[in-house]
C-alpha cells in the first residue's frame, strides 16, 4: 500500500506508483500490470480469507434509479460502485489506480490515450471494449439524456476508438479534474453498447452483478463468476437492508441483522462501538464541510463588514468540539481529503474568535446595536447541523447578531438553497466531490450556484478557473490555498467544520474492508465474512 | 339497509374525487420536486434537473397533469413510480397487505387491552379504577412513535437477540410472520387502546345506573348474566364506534412504526415517497387511504345497526 497522503493526487506520488509519473510519459503496461495483479493477492495475503458467505449492509436509504449516467441520487452510488466499474478508481488513500484501463498517455495536455484492459465482459457477458467507452461518454454528453455527468466532462471535445482496446479522449483545455472524475463511481464508469433500461437492469463490469431489489426491504447483488480480477469477489452474496430510522439502523447491527453499517452521527457511533469491543468502527478522512451559506445580494449581508463580524463573532472550535466531540476538524471551504484542502489549524483571515471586534465592525457598518439577521435555515432532519446551529445562534447573540433557527424539512430547504431564494443564512453540509474544483465552482459567479448566491468577483472566478487547469499538484493546492483565503477574507461563506460524511462501523468478522473518502463502499468486493 | 349502504357507496365516488386533486395539488404545492430532492447536494446542473422534470412530464402545468393521472387512474393505471421506475400498483398492493395485517392485530390488541382495562375500571371501581385511569393518562400522553424509538432502542442494547427486524412475510412463514409483528403492533395500539378502554369505561357506568339494569338485578339475575346480557351488549355500540373511528389513527401511526421497524407497509412507503417526492406513489397511497377509511366508516355503521335494535340504516 502507497504511504498514506491526505493531500495526495494521482500524478504526485512515488515514482512506482504507475499514474504517478509526470505527464507526457508513455507508460510502461507491464508495470501497471503487475502492480494491479499485485493488489488483490497482497489483501489475501494479510490474512485467511474465507470464501463465499454472504454480507448484509445496513443501508439508509433506497437507491434511485442505477443508471450512472442518468442517477443524481447519493444513495444509488453505493450500488454502482458494486454493479459498474470504470476505467480508473480510487484506493483507499485516494489516489488513482488502474482499473478497466491498463495504461494511459498523454501525448499533449489536452489528450489521453487509454489502453484497456483485455478479457472483460459485461455481466450480460458482452465483450467490453472502447466502442463502449465511446458510448458512455457520447451518451454523458448527449443534451438528450439530461446527464447531471454532462457539466463535469463539458470539456471533453471528443472520444475516439482507436481499435478495439485503445481509446483516446481529447480536451477543450487542460482540465486538472478529469482523471478524478474518470476514477469516480458512477462519474466514470462504463455502460454497455446496447442495453437500454439500466436504471431498474443495471449491467455493468463490476464485482457483483444485480439479484433483486424490494422497495424499502433489500437490495440483492451476487458474485460476478467473470470478475477480471483474479481471485475476487470473496463473498457470494451482497445483501443491502434498508432502515429509514437512525435507531433502527444502530439496533438492526447490535442484534446482527446486519453485518456493517454506516452512521451520521459521530457521538452515536462512538456509543455503538463502546457496547462490544467485537465492533470496529473507522471514520474515513475528512470529507464533507458545514457551512453556513449567505445570502449575498440583499442587505445586510451584502456588506462584508457585517460578514465579517459574523465570522470573528463564530468560535469554530467551540462548535467543532460540542458537536462533533472532537471528530472532525475546523474547516475551510475545501475538505481536508481534497487537493490543497484545509488543515484545521492554518490561520486563515477572520477565523480568529474575538467578539470586540465582530462588534466594531458592526458599529462601522451601521449597525452600533447589534442587528438581527432575520431567519437561519436548517436541515431538520440532521442532529449535527442542528446542534451546530444552536450553539452559533448563542455564539453570535454575543456579539449583538440575532437569529431565528428554522429547520426545516430537507427538499424545499435543497431548493431554495439552489435557488438561493433563502432570506439570509442557510446551512446544509457539504459532501464529498471527484475533484475540488466542484466546490469551488459553488463560489464563482459564472456558475449558476454562485449567481444565484449573489457571487460578484471577478478575480475569484478567476483563480478558480486558473486553478482547473493547473495540472501540477503542488502548484494547485497552493492556488486552492489562496483561493480558500479570499473566500474567508470576504467571508462569503462561513465554513465552521469539516468531518467525515460517514463513520463506517461493522462488527469485526468482517474481513478486509476498506472504507473510502469518495462516498462508496468499493472494497466490499475484497470483503470477506467469517461468522 | 341496503338500498342505505348502496347510496353510502355511491357517495364514496365525489369523496375520492376530492381527495385525489386536493392530494395532487397539496404535494405539488410543497416547495421542493424529485429532481431537487433526488439530486440532494450533489452538485447537478439546472439542465440536467430541467431533463428529469421533463422526463417525467412535472413541466407541464399542474393540471394537464392531473388530467392525465385521473384518465389513467380511471382505466386502473396508477402511474409509474419516480424512484423505483415501477407501476406504482404493483408496488402497492403488497404493502397494503402488510400494513392491513398490522393494522388488525393492532386493533384486536387495542381491543382486547382496552376493553378489558375500561370493563375492570367500570366494574371494580376503587383503587382498580385509579390504577387504570392513571396509566391511561400517562399512555395517552406517550407519542406512538415515542414508545417504537424505545423498544428498538433498549431491545438492540440489552437484548440484541430479539429479532426486531426480521420481517418475514406471511404466506413464506405465517408464525415468523405473526412474531415479528407483535412489537410494532404493541406500539401501534397502546394509544389506540386507551381510547377504547376510557369510552369502555364511561360506556359501562352509564349503562349501569339505567332503569332496566336495576330492574334486571331486582328480578334476581346473577351479576354474570347481568354483565353479559345487559352491561356489555348495551355498552358495546359506542365502543365499536370508537374502535371503527380508530383504524384512521392506526393508519396513520403505522407510517412511523413501520419506518422504525422496517415493515414493508404501505405507511413506510408513504413517508418514504413524500420525503423523495414520487408523487405518483404519494397519490395512490392517499387514495388507497381514503377508500379504506370510508369502507371502514360503512362497516361501522353496519356493525352500529347490528348491535344495537333501535338503529335503522
Amino acid at each position: 500500500m502507497p504511504s498514506h497522503d491526505l493531500n495526495d493526487d494521482p500524478a504526485s506520488l512515488d515514482p512506482s506508483d504507475p499514474f504517478g509519473v509526470s505527464r507526457r510519459t508513455l507508460l510502461r503496461v507491464a508495470l501497471v500490470g503487475a502492480a494491479v495483479g499485485a493488489m488483490p493477492s497482497a489483501l489475501f495475503a494479510a490474512e485467511d480469507v474465507k470464501p463465499g458467505g454472504t454480507l448484509v449492509i445496513g443501508a439508509d436509504a433506497d437507491p434511485i434509479g442505477l443508471d450512472p449516467t442518468t442517477v443524481t441520487a447519493y444513495s444509488s452510488f453505493d450500488f454502482t460502485a458494486l454493479l459498474y466499474s470504470g476505467l480508473l478508481r480510487w484506493t483507499p488513500d485516494m489516489s488513482i489506480e488502474p482499473d478497466l484501463a491498463t495504461s494511459y498517455e498523454t501525448p499533449d495536455e489536452t489528450t489521453y490515450v487509454f489502453k484497456l484492459r483485455e478479457g472483460v465482459t459485461f455481466h450480460n457477458g458482452q465483450p467490453f471494449s472502447a466502442e463502449d467507452v465511446k458510448y458512455t461518454f457520447d451518451r454523458i454528453l448527449d443534451p438528450a439524456v439530461g446527464s447531471r455527468l454532462a457539466a463535469y466532462y463539458s470539456g471533453v471535445q471528443s472520444v475516439t476508438v482507436i481499435d478495439p482496446l485503445t481509446v483516446e479522449f481529447k480536451l477543450k483545455a487542460p482540465d486538472a479534474a478529469f482523471l478524478r472524475y474518470l476514477a469516480t463511481n458512477p462519474d466514470g464508469v462504463i455502460v454497455p453498447k446496447g442495453v437500454d433500461d439500466l436504471a431498474t437492469n443495471p449491467v455493468g463490469t463490476g464485482p457483483f452483478k444485480f439479484e433483486s431489489y424490494e422497495p424499502n426491504q433489500q437490495f440483492t447483488l451476487t458474485k460476478f463468476e467473470d470478475y477480471y480480477e483474479e481471485g475476487l469477489p470473496i463473498l457470494d452474496k451482497v445483501v443491502f437492508r434498508f432502515f429509514k430510522d437512525q435507531s433502527s439502523l444502530t439496533s438492526a447491527l447490535r442484534s446482527k441483522a446486519i453485518d456493517m453499517t454506516w452512521l451520521k452521527n459521530p457521538r452515536v457511533a462512538a456509543l455503538i462501538a463502546r457496547t462490544s469491543p467485537d465492533l470496529v468502527s473507522a471514520p474515513g478522512q475528512t470529507s464533507r464541510t458545514f457551512p453556513v451559506w449567505l445570502n449575498l445580494k440583499a442587505e445586510p449581508l451584502n456588506d462584508v463588514r457585517v460578514r465579517q463580524a459574523l465570522s470573528l463573532a463564530t468560535d469554530r472550535t467551540a462548535v467543532l468540539e460540542t458537536v462533533l466531540g472532537g471528530a472532525g476538524k475546523v474547516g475551510a471551504m475545501l475538505p481536508e481529503s481534497q487537493i490543497g484542502g484545509y488543515d484545521g489549524v492554518s490561520a486563515l483571515p477572520n477565523y480568529g474568535h474575538d467578539v470586540a471586534a465582530a462588534k466594531a465592525l458592526l458599529a462601522e457598518a451601521g449597525y452600533p446595536d447589534g442587528i438581527d439577521l432575520g431567519d437561519y435555515i436548517v436541515v431538520a432532519a440532521n442532529e449535527l447541523d442542528v446542534a451546530a446551529s444552536q450553539i452559533l445562534q448563542q455564539q453570535w447573540a454575543e456579539a449583538g447578531i440575532t437569529v431565528a433557527l428554522k429547520p426545516m424539512e430537507t427538499a424545499p430547504l435543497l431548493d431554495m438553497w439552489v435557488k438561493g431564494t433563502f432570506p439570509t443564512l442557510l446551512s446544509v453540509a457539504l459532501s464529498w466531490s471527484p475533484d475540488p474544483d466542484a466546490i469551488l465552482q459553488r463560489m464563482s459567479s459564472q456558475s449558476d450556484f454562485g449567481a444565484n448566491l449573489g457571487m460578484d468577483d471577478a478575480e475569484l472566478d478567476q483563480m478558480i478557473a486558473a486553478a482547473r487547469t493547473t495540472l501540477d499538484p503542488d502548484e494547485r493546492a497552493a492556488l486552492h490555498q489562496k483561493i480558500q483565503a479570499r473566500i474567508a477574507e470576504n467571508a462569503y461563506v462561513l465554513q465552521i467544520y469539516q468531518y467525515p460524511l460517514r463513520w463506517e462501523i461493522w462488527w469485526d468478522y468482517v474481513k478486509g474492508y476498506e472504507p473510502l473518502a469518495a462516498n462508496i463502499r468499493s472494497y466490499v468486493r475484497t470483503t470477506s465474512v467469517d461468522k | 339497509m341496503r338500498r342505505m349502504i348502496l347510496v353510502r357507496l355511491a357517495l364514496t365516488l365525489p369523496i375520492l374525487f376530492g381527495v385525489s386533486i386536493a392530494a395532487f395539488v397539496l404535494m405539488r404545492a410543497l416547495p421542493g420536486d424529485f429532481a431537487v430532492a433526488a439530486a440532494g447536494t450533489t452538485s447537478v446542473s439546472p439542465e440536467a434537473l430541467a431533463a428529469i422534470r421533463a422526463n417525467l412530464g412535472l413541466d407541464q402545468p399542474v393540471w394537464v397533469q392531473y388530467l392525465a393521472w385521473l384518465q389513467g387512474a380511471m382505466t386502473g393505471d396508477l402511474g409509474t413510480s419516480f424512484v423505483t421506475k415501477r407501476p406504482v400498483v404493483g408496488e402497492i398492493l403488497p404493502r397494503l397487505a402488510v400494513t392491513a395485517e398490522l393494522t388488525l392485530i393492532a386493533a384486536t390488541m387495542a381491543l382486547l387491552m382496552g376493553a378489558v382495562t375500561g370493563l375492570a375500571s367500570a366494574r371494580l371501581r376503587g383503587s382498580v379504577d385509579w390504577v387504570v385511569r392513571l396509566y391511561n393518562g400517562f399512555v395517552l400522553a406517550v407519542p406512538n412513535f415515542v414508545v417504537a424509538t424505545l423498544i428498538v432502542l433498549l431491545a438492540g442494547l440489552y437484548f440484541p437477540q430479539i429479532r426486531l427486524f426480521n420481517y418475514v412475510p406471511f404466506f413464506t412463514d405465517p408464525l415468523e410472520n405473526l412474531t415479528s409483528l407483535i412489537l410494532p403492533a404493541f406500539s401501534l395500539s397502546l394509544a389506540v387502546s386507551v381510547t377504547i378502554s376510557e369510552n369502555t369505561r364511561a360506556a359501562v357506568l352509564e349503562v349501569a345506573g339505567q332503569d332496566y339494569v336495576m330492574v334486571a338485578r331486582a328480578k334476581g339475575l346473577g351479576p354474570g348474566k347481568v354483565l353479559r346480557s345487559y352491561l356489555i351488549r348495551n355498552a358495546l355500540t359506542p365502543v365499536i364506534t370508537i374502535t371503527g373511528l380508530q383504524v384512521a389513527t392506526l393508519l396513520g401511526g403505522s407510517i412511523l412504526i413501520e419506518t422504525i421497524f422496517a415493515i414493508p407497509g404501505m405507511g413506510q412507503y408513504l413517508y418514504d415517497s413524500i420525503t423523495s417526492r414520487d408523487y405518483p406513489a404519494i397519490q395512490a397511497i392517499v387514495l388507497v387511504t381514503a377508500i379504506i377509511v370510508i369502507l371502514v366508516n360503512v362497516a361501522v355503521d353496519i356493525a352500529y345497526a347490528r348491535a344495537d335494535a333501535r338503529v335503522e340504516l
